[in-house]
């Protein structure tokens, strides 16, 4: 077992009683499973935290980052399909990708929840867990950005799991900390469309139009050149 | 030269181009392909569909693989319609077919969290001690406590809690509640059982076990419309859509039909590739228009100008004129208009009075048996007065005579009502009220006095009293208040001139063209006259949300009425608003209310609670002044909250809490002084040691407790007046502008007592549970994650078509979530154990109004008298709420939860009036579910431990799914009718649909004298239809479609005709103009609320992919000309704000809005997009932010016939259209996402 991912899966996971008792085991194993320093010295800060004062502070934290909205979800497919309907398909698939490694979830999580596959890199065979990781590395790189972005101690704290994480595959956090939905000039840009207007000369898509039509029109002279020669 | 060595005989090369190039091969790979072949590939499919709230009701196959549901689609097996008539299907609409992304989104709820404040403080106490109810009971004494989670309320702040802590938490504090406070200050919120009527149920039984209080929904979402009640004793019943396709002439007026009835509006364009004509009344150019051969556009609120104007040429055409021998014929037998109305005196004019009763003529006219509710009409043969049979006298107390043969109640001959006196040539002037000048100048005023007197044919009658009292027929008051000229001389003569009501009077008011109206009127009555009522009118919302709702809803019932539509197959009123269409109501009451075990439960209106409870009452700008008649008997005085008040306390509403003490001490109490508690409690309440709660609202022993919402999303749809709720109820951070009468030094009320200070914070404990967290749910203190509509089993029926069918569990709860049935389950059994030493068998004193369809509904008559005020005695059931013990086991909620109570077998099953008995049914629900053994019964009872359990003893039970029981019902009605209706239920009287037959297949459901149409194979459903056709009365004072409303409340506020009334003048804005200004142009508009397509009806606005479809975030729209004056550009963000608080939304701005309009469609939430308000400084509100609740006097009538009071059938209605609000740019978007220091609070910060 890969003991790295499964810590990692255990301190993303919701901070209870139980991952509390095991704090102390979490650390020790930080600097003996082969961590790069600065990742185990990042996750140890996380430790110290989650150690730390009342749990119920901890809890809400958590709950306030990860159990409502979308921009941190922990649910991979969140990043990728959002509210579409692919989603069931790609959780079916990812339910046979463990099947066919000899494991079946056995818990009330969707087998997206990025605990459970961190957990399931952690017993997979080195090449899978490798290949699994490396399709998810876009969907860290955005979290840990947005993570990052948030401004909080408790988002930080947890943006260095997803950091740890990506450094198994050698990759490091790319995108900058992300103003998500913080700019509202940012986002008027994003939702605004084209206003429509009509009426001769105010075609929208005229432009596009007259561009498929030249390349139709390119592409019937190649054939027919062809053709000829 | 020959290729042919060349050229390949039995292969040809795999890529290429073909089709001169267009076409190409190539060798990539097309695994991509596999996704949508498995996509099909699935384990099973399942049938479901979508509940809250939507009245689609459609069936889906849930395709689910590895456990996971994977897509959806439409199912097309309904059972075929007959030739001629399409058939039901495709339904469903975009809403739906996006749903399934619910179950794994990220807005999931995903487990019971709770506010992180409270658990700290429950943790602690329960550190302290060890009893969980004395843990509770530690931090409700102690005021700072209870203000430290209180105030963070709607500001984040939760942790998951195990499920055993939750339901420790709910049950300690409902357990404390009904010890200290009382069992009616535990409050129950959820609408429209009909979609998901087990997980209602299984809330409302847990709080009817305990003696809680379930509140209405109907009223309070303004989607029941009065004057169905008071027109047919009927709460609404409609025609279901496919009747639509045997209209010949269709108006659809303030209803978008293609828009919020989108799985039905298939039979809209079915109905005009038949031939129908379809007019479009909508003041907004609306989806619906499209479906128009004529869109007509009145200014929205002026309806009802509108219809009067149309009903004016009718009866100018036709009645006047005597032609049409069809209408006249219906309106003598199936209408109040031959039945006489006394004239009385008034200051010197003559006015319309009440109905004549047989008990006014010497003798009772014979009639020994109620003859107070017995009507009076004129032999057309004798010109002698009779007593017709079929009015609500002859529903109580004999049999036999309630029927519309049209007897005279002595002779038993059927008789010839006569519809005028006009032959008699005796008249008199008499005087209607008019309102029409008293308008806003945005809805048109005119001038033409507060009143109009007409010329009226009457005739003189003898009284019991001996004096000689002017009578005249509904029918010649009907057609004089319409301004009908008769050869009198003073009616309007022609149509252009400018008087009550005719369509130059209505063009000037409503903005129609006469012209217009004549025509449409014209088609209108010609249709109706040619096929014998085949005109309809579907309406809805756009009319019914106004506070003059009544008036808009009773000018298109009388067109419908006066061309006999109502009750004919293609014909009549359909409302389609919010409508619950529970068809296998009677089956569900028991299970529901836990009749099976107690009755009566304890129910409540919403309006007037909410009004009272969220104080918003005490901000109240409306006077009585305002909307009382000029011809009023007597000058009635008081507030609309003092109205309420009068009511509960003659049983005419309920009241919820009921008195001010705890209800489980008085029969204590009474037993002290060795008297029985009934009689103790009268005394008590005659000398006033006893009062009732609705006198204090503020006062805490009167506060509502505890309150559960579930299936709802109370405070981010439907809470008008949300910023009171935060305010008053919660405790919260709120946007509420206003001052109270207090601070304003008005007139406060004369019944209510007032506080200086409003409490804030009234609710120990706000439990949610949702699939989402809503904004209820972030305004929680306890929020239950629940199962979908793909994870439970339970029933749907809607009104819009005769399918019964299921939500079956495609796959299992996900998360921790569970289905509400195992939810409330959950929270009996905790309850059970906690109330072990707090609780025992309690005795609680439960007040009942007078309730419709009971003989209590013919309670107080002719004069209204108050007990309180020493005019007459109290007698429970008769002038106050009628009283009754009931022995609570409370450490046994949870063995009776899950079991069917003894009381079906004891006293039978009931449902509008009608008993019968039902023993064979609970013995096969023995065999079929099981028994269990419960404590203190003598026998096994039949178990209903699973929500398909719970489906079983409600299929099982109801005439509507069990053709036994159909027939036994059928046989109940044919007692009182003296007519012999079982041939209706008798083809499919072996027919029992059980639970799996409809997860098969949805199946029609059978004919039920609960509801007035047929579920036939000759015809679709319609409503009123069995009244025609198989002659049982209307629920009405006069056994017909009563047209006069002669209640004394209804005379006082000029109701007894349908009038024209403006909307009222609410007073919010004009105060904030100017007052926080931000350098933007502000302008004053009508703020319109309609339904929505990019939500899930009218509960959740959240899914991004259908904002994507829109703007993305909350919307107003506005027209380019009120735009242009404020300078604002589309998409710009905007402002709109009054009194009652504030909203931010862009602004769409488009041709579709006219002048004068801002339309915000309902339930945008304030979780989704949402910046802060310059006004308020906090996040920006919700569409109901700038709404406040207004009631309605005459919605508080009960004890009289059709207009008693019962659950969501009558009843204060909670409107909203005739509210203005100030628009204006926003200066500054601010986002508000920085750490948690409110605005406010830094405001406060500031000043000290």
């Amino acid at each position: 077992m890969n003991r790295r991912f499964r810590i990692l899966s255990a301190l993303l996971h919701y901070p209870d009683e139980a991952l509390r008792g095991a704090l102390p085991e979490i650390t020790a194993a930080l600097g003996t499973e082969g961590f790069a320093p600065r990742h185990a010295a990042a996750l140890a800060r996380l430790c110290r935290r989650l150690g730390m004062g009342d749990l119920l502070d901890r809890q809400e934290a958590y709950s306030a980052l990860f159990d409502r909205g979308r921009s941190c979800s922990l649910h991979l497919f969140e990043h990728v399909h959002g509210d579409a309907r692919n989603r069931g398909p790609a959780m079916v698939a990812l339910i046979e990708a463990y099947q066919s490694a000899g494991y079946v979830p056995d818990t009330n999580e969707l087998p997206d929840y990025l605990p459970l596959f961190l957990e399931f890199l952690a017993i997979a065979p080195p090449a899978l867990a490798c290949e699994l990781l490396g399709q998810a590395l876009p969907i860290l790189d955005r979290l840990h950005a947005r993570l990052a972005g948030r401004g909080t101690a408790d988002a930080r704290a947890y943006a260095a799991v997803i950091a740890a994480a990506m450094a198994e595959a050698g990759a490091t956090p790319q995108a900058k900390a992300d103003p998500e939905d913080d700019d509202p000039e940012q986002m008027d840009r994003e939702w605004e469309d084209v206003p429509v207007t009509f009426g001769p000369g105010n075609d929208p898509d005229r432009e596009s139009a007259r561009a498929r039509v030249a390349a139709m029109i390119k592409r019937l002279r190649a054939t027919r050149a062809a053709a000829k020669g | 030269m020959s290729h042919f060595l060349d050229r390949l005989t039995f292969f040809r090369k795999y890529a290429g181009t073909f089709s001169g190039g267009h076409g190409e091969v190539t060798t990539e790979s097309r695994a991509w392909e596999d996704a949508y072949r498995s996509r099909w590939a699935t384990e099973k499919v399942v049938r479901s569909t979508h509940g809250a709230n939507c009245t689609g009701s459609c069936s889906w196959k849930i395709y689910v693989k590895g456990g996971i549901v994977t897509w959806e689609t439409q199912h097309t097996d309904y059972p075929r319609t007959r030739p001629d008539l399409p058939n039901h299907e495709p339904r469903g609409c975009s809403r739906g077919a996006s749903y399934s992304w619910y179950l794994y989104s990220a807005n999931r709820l995903k487990y019971p969290m709770a506010r992180k404040r409270l658990v700290k403080l429950w943790r602690a106490a329960k550190a302290k001690h060890t009893d969980p109810v004395l843990a509770w009971k530690s931090i409700q004494d102690d005021p700072a406590q209870r203000r430290e989670y209180q105030s963070a309320r709607g500001l984040g702040g939760f942790v998951r809690v195990s499920w055993d802590e939750a339901e420790e938490i709910i049950a300690a504090a409902n357990v404390h509640t009904v010890k200290t406070w009382g069992p009616d200050r535990v409050i129950g919120f959820s609408p429209i059982p009909a979609m998901s009527m087990v997980s209602y149920a299984a809330g409302s039984r847990y709080l009817s076990l305990i003696g809680g209080v379930c509140m209405s929904f109907y009223d309070w979402y303004c989607d029941l419309p009065p004057s169905s009640p008071q027109t047919w004793g009927e709460q609404t019943d409609v025609p279901e859509s496919a009747d639509w396709y045997n209209a010949g002439f269709i108006m659809m007026w303030g209803s978008n039909v293609p828009q919020t009835r989108t799985p039905d509006a298939h039979f809209m364009a079915e109905a005009r590739y038949r031939g129908t004509k379809v007019v479009t009344v909508t003041p907004d150019y609306s989806e619906a228009s499209k479906f128009a051969d004529l869109w007509l556009h009145p200014k929205q609120g002026t309806d009802a100008a509108l219809a009067l104007a149309m009903g004016h040429v009718i009866l100018t055409e036709w009645h006047a004129k005597g032609r049409g021998d069809y209408f006249l014929d219906y309106c003598r037998r199936y209408t109040d208009m031959p039945m006489l109305v006394l004239l009385a005196e008034r200051d010197g004019r003559l006015v319309p009075d009440r109905q004549l009763r047989a008990s006014d003529l010497p003798e009772n006219a014979g009639q020994s048996n109620n003859p107070d509710w017995k009507t009076v009409a004129i032999d057309d043969a004798t010109g002698q007065p009779y007593i017709p049979t079929g009015s609500i006298g002859f529903r109580w107390g004999e049999q036999g005579k309630w029927n519309l043969e049209g007897r005279d109640a002595r002779t038993l001959e059927v008789v010839t009502p006569r519809l005028s006196l006009i032959e008699g040539g005796a008249t008199a002037q008499v005087t209607f009220p008019y309102f029409g000048d008293h308008a806003q100048p945005f809805f048109n005023p005119t001038s033409l006095g507060e009143t109009v007197t007409r010329t009226v044919p009457v005739a003189t009658q003898r009284l019991a009293d001996g004096h000689e009292a002017k009578v005249a027929t509904v029918y010649d008051l009907f057609l004089a208040n319409y301004g009908v000229e008769r050869g009198f001389g003073d009616g309007a003569a022609r149509y252009e001139e400018n008087a009550p009501y005719t369509p130059a009077w209505a063009a000037a008011v409503c903005g129609v063209p006469a012209d217009r109206i004549i025509t449409v009127a014209r088609e209108f009555a010609e249709n109706a006259e040619k096929t014998k009522g085949k005109s309809m009118v579907i309406l809805g919302a756009a009319l019914n949300h106004w506070y003059h709702a009544d008036m808009n809803y009773r000018s298109i019932i009388n067109l419908l009425v006066m061309c006999g539509c109502v009750g004919q197959s293609g014909g009549g009123w359909a409302h389609y608003v919010g409508q619950e269409k529970l068809r296998p109501q009677s089956g569900w009451i028991p299970l529901a209310f836990a009749t099976d075990w107690y009755r009566p439960p304890r129910q409540q209106n919403s309006t007037s609670f909410w009004y009272a409870h969220t104080d918003q009452w005490r901000y109240e700008t409306v006077t009585v002044d305002e909307i009382l008649s000029p011809t009023a008997p007597r000058k009635l005085s008081g507030a609309l909250i003092d109205f309420n008040v009068r009511a509960e306390r003659m049983g005419w509403l309920p009241s919820a809490p009921q008195l001010a003490v705890n209800p489980l001490t008085i029969a204590a109490a009474a037993a002290t002084e060795g008297k029985e508690v009934t009689a103790y409690l009268v005394e008590r309440l005659k000398d006033g040691r006893i009062t009732m709660a609705c006198e204090d609202p503020d006062h805490p022993q009167n506060w509502p407790r505890n309150l559960f919402v579930w299936r709802s999303n109370l405070l981010g749809s439907s809470g008008k007046g949300h910023e009171y709720f935060l305010k008053h109820l919660l405790g919260a951070q709120h946007g509420v502008q206003g001052k109270d009468l207090g601070e304003e030094g008005r007139a406060k009320p004369e019944e209510v007592a007032w506080h200086h200070e409003a409490p804030r914070g009234k609710l120990d404990l706000l439990v949610t549970l949702d699939f989402r967290m809503s904004t209820t749910c972030m305004y929680s203190d306890v929020v239950l994650p629940t199962a979908t509509w793909y994870e439970k089993h339970d029933l749907n029926t809607s009104d819009m078509h005769p399918f019964i069918h299921p939500f079956t569990a495609a796959v299992d709860p996900a998360w921790e979530s569970r289905s509400d049935w195992q939810i409330f389950k959950g929270i009996a059994r905790t309850f059970s154990a906690l109330a072990k030493g707090h609780l025992g068998v309690e005795r609680d004193v439960v007040l009942t109004p007078l309730m419709h369809d009971s003989p209590a509904e013919l309670g107080q008559t002719h004069v209204v008298k108050e007990w309180r005020k020493g005019e007459v005695e109290p007698i429970p059931g008769k002038t106050m709420p009628g009283v009754t013990v009931i022995e609570r086991d409370y450490p046994n909620v949870h063995v009776r939860f899950t079991s069917l109570g003894p009381l079906m077998e004891k006293v039978g099953n009931n449902g509008k009036g009608l008993a019968w008995k039902t023993e064979d049914e609970v013995a096969f629900l023995r065999s079929l579910n099981g028994t269990v053994e419960v404590p203190g019964v003598d026998r096994p009872l039949a178990r209903i431990e699973s929500d398909i359990d719970a489906c079983e003893v409600i299929m099982h039970l109801a005439p509507e799914t069990n053709g036994h029981v159909a027939v036994k019902a059928w046989e109940a009605l044919g007692r009182n009718t003296g007519r012999d209706h079982t041939h209706l239920a008798k083809p499919k009287e072996h027919e029992a649909i059980r639970f799996r037959d409809i997860a098969a297949q949805p199946r029609k459901i059978i004919s039920s004298p609960i509801w007035s149409g047929l579920e036939s194979e000759e015809v679709c459903y319609n409503a009123g239809y069995t009244n025609v056709h198989e002659l049982i009365p209307w629920r009405t004072l006069s056994g017909r479609q009563q047209l006069y409303q002669d209640h004394p409340w209804m005379l006082a506020f000029g109701e007894a005709l349908c009038v024209y009334r403006p909307p009222v003048d609410l007073k919010a804005h004009q105060a904030m103009v100017g007052r926080v200004p931000n350098g933007h142009r502000e302008i004053a508009l009508n703020f319109i609320t309609p339904h929505q397509k990019w939500g899930i009806h009218s509960v959740y606005t959240d899914n991004l992919i259908m904002l994507t479809l829109s703007r993305g975030g909350p919307i107003v729209w506005i027209s380019e000309v009120d735009a242009k004056e404020a300078g604002i550009e589309d998409n710009d963000w905007v402002e709109a704000f009054n009194l009652n608080g504030a909203l931010c939304a862009r602004a769409v701005v488009s041709q579709r809005v006219p002048k004068g309009m801002i339309m915000m469609y309902h339930a945008q939430e304030k979780i989704v997009n949402v910046p802060g308000s310059e006004i308020t400084r906090a996040r920006g509100g919700i569409h109901n932010s700038v709404t406040r609740t207004v009631v309605k006097p005459t919605h508080m009538i009960g004890g009289y016939a059709q207009q008693a009071w019962g659950f969501n059938y009558y009843g204060t209605i909670g409107t909203n259209r005739d509210e203005f609000v100030i628009v204006r740019k926003m200066a500054k978007v601010a986002w508000l996402d920085g750490p948690r220091v409110t605005h406010q609070a830094a405001d406060l910060k500031a000043a000290e």
